[in-house]
């Protein structure tokens, strides 16, 4: 596990939106164990106390359960599931049409293009 | 915590910490941040009392630092701090006898993960080991918090990352570390706190996430507007 860090955003911000990245793409399943704090602050070379506040928001959103002396778990309930891709989709359409709105782009065009590029993008899908 | 109240240092009629105000807590690692010649040294021997202060206060867990408190903090400063023909196992054998908080397990684990060689003589060390011989020492000390002067200065990328590596992991978890450092690329994700001085005074003093959160500013984005501003 590995992120690139940008330097404006809060850390713990970015750590979250790297756990949704992962649950909606599936890497991480639902109730599957995500490492402990100490390992999480270990992996991405982040400050433990910035581990424990990701954590701390991410429980309290529901996207993981922590029982006492088990591992955390990402949530197994669908409706925060469901949540969180809409969460993400509608955040990658609001960037989508804010860049494409800036430059004046028609929305047939702009779909056009949508429809063709969905086609072809598969394999690379990566991170 | 470590409370610096209004402490002023002069040498001669130069005047090095001009009331200086800030606090390091415990579980948090706080960055003292400046050019070179701000006092950013000044400050850490002052907590090891290492110069005299002409006024105010320095506390440790609201202690007036005495030979008590040195027990609760380990000074890792930039120079050199061992015997330069003593191997590092005789190094590691001397802070045990000198300190009842040394702790050999954790000296071990630090030669490992550092890729240090105990029988090695520090004089035949790079410049980057024998940074980490210093980061050993003091490491290594069961201590509640620890003074780092520049740990990265001069020092390679790769070791740099090393070192880094260091504040994530158990080695520093809950101590109260204060570091000092001119180049915080390195470790700008890493602190809780930064602490930012000019011509020995505090500019500015911040959580960085909360400054992120907040502002949308990073570390260097708020060194920018109180250095060049």
């Amino acid at each position: 596990m590995k992120i690139k860090f940008n330097n404006r955003d809060p850390v713990y911000v970015q750590v979250i939106r790297h756990f949704k990245n992962q649950i909606a793409k599936g890497f991480l399943e639902p109730g599957q164990a995500i490492p402990s704090r100490r390992e999480l602050a270990n992996q991405l070379k982040i400050n433990p106390n910035t581990a424990q506040r990701a954590f701390k928001e991410m429980e309290e959103e529901g996207l993981i359960k922590t029982e006492r002396n088990q591992p955390s778990r990402v949530t197994s309930d669908e409706n925060i599931l469901q949540d969180l891709r809409d969460e993400l989709i509608i955040q990658a359409v609001n960037e989508f049409v804010h860049s494409v709105k800036s430059i004046n782009v028609p929305l047939d065009d702009a779909l056009n293009l949508v429809k063709q590029k969905y086609g072809k993008e598969k394999g690379d899908l990566d991170d | 915590m470590i409370e610096f109240k209004n402490v002023v240092k002069k040498y001669g009629r130069k005047v090095v910490l001009d009331g200086v105000n800030f606090t390091a807590n415990k579980g948090e690692i706080t960055c003292l941040i400046g050019v070179n010649g701000v006092g950013k040294t000044t400050i850490m021997n002052a907590i090891m009392k290492l110069t005299p202060v002409q006024s105010g206060e320095i506390l440790v867990d609201g202690e007036k630092v005495t030979k008590k408190t040195f027990e609760k903090v380990a000074f890792i400063p930039d120079a050199a701090t061992m015997l330069p023909n003593m191997k590092i196992e005789e190094a590691m054998e001397f802070m045990d006898d000198f300190y009842t908080s040394w702790n050999q397990s954790r000296a071990n684990e630090l030669l490992d993960f550092f890729n240090l060689k105990k029988k090695d003589k520090i004089s035949s060390l790079s410049k980057g080991n024998t940074a980490k011989v210093n980061l050993l020492m003091g490491l290594a000390l069961d201590v509640d918090y620890i003074l780092m002067d520049e740990p990265f200065s001069g020092i390679d990328i790769f070791t740099r990352e090393q070192i880094a590596e260091v504040f994530t992991s158990h080695l520093i978890e809950d101590r109260g570390v204060i570091i000092t450092t001119h180049e915080i690329n390195d470790i700008e994700h890493l602190i809780d706190k930064a602490v930012l001085l000019d011509n020995g005074t505090i500019y500015k003093e911040f959580n960085t996430e909360t400054m992120r959160e907040d502002e949308g500013k990073s570390v260097i984005d708020v060194m920018r507007e109180v250095y060049r501003g």
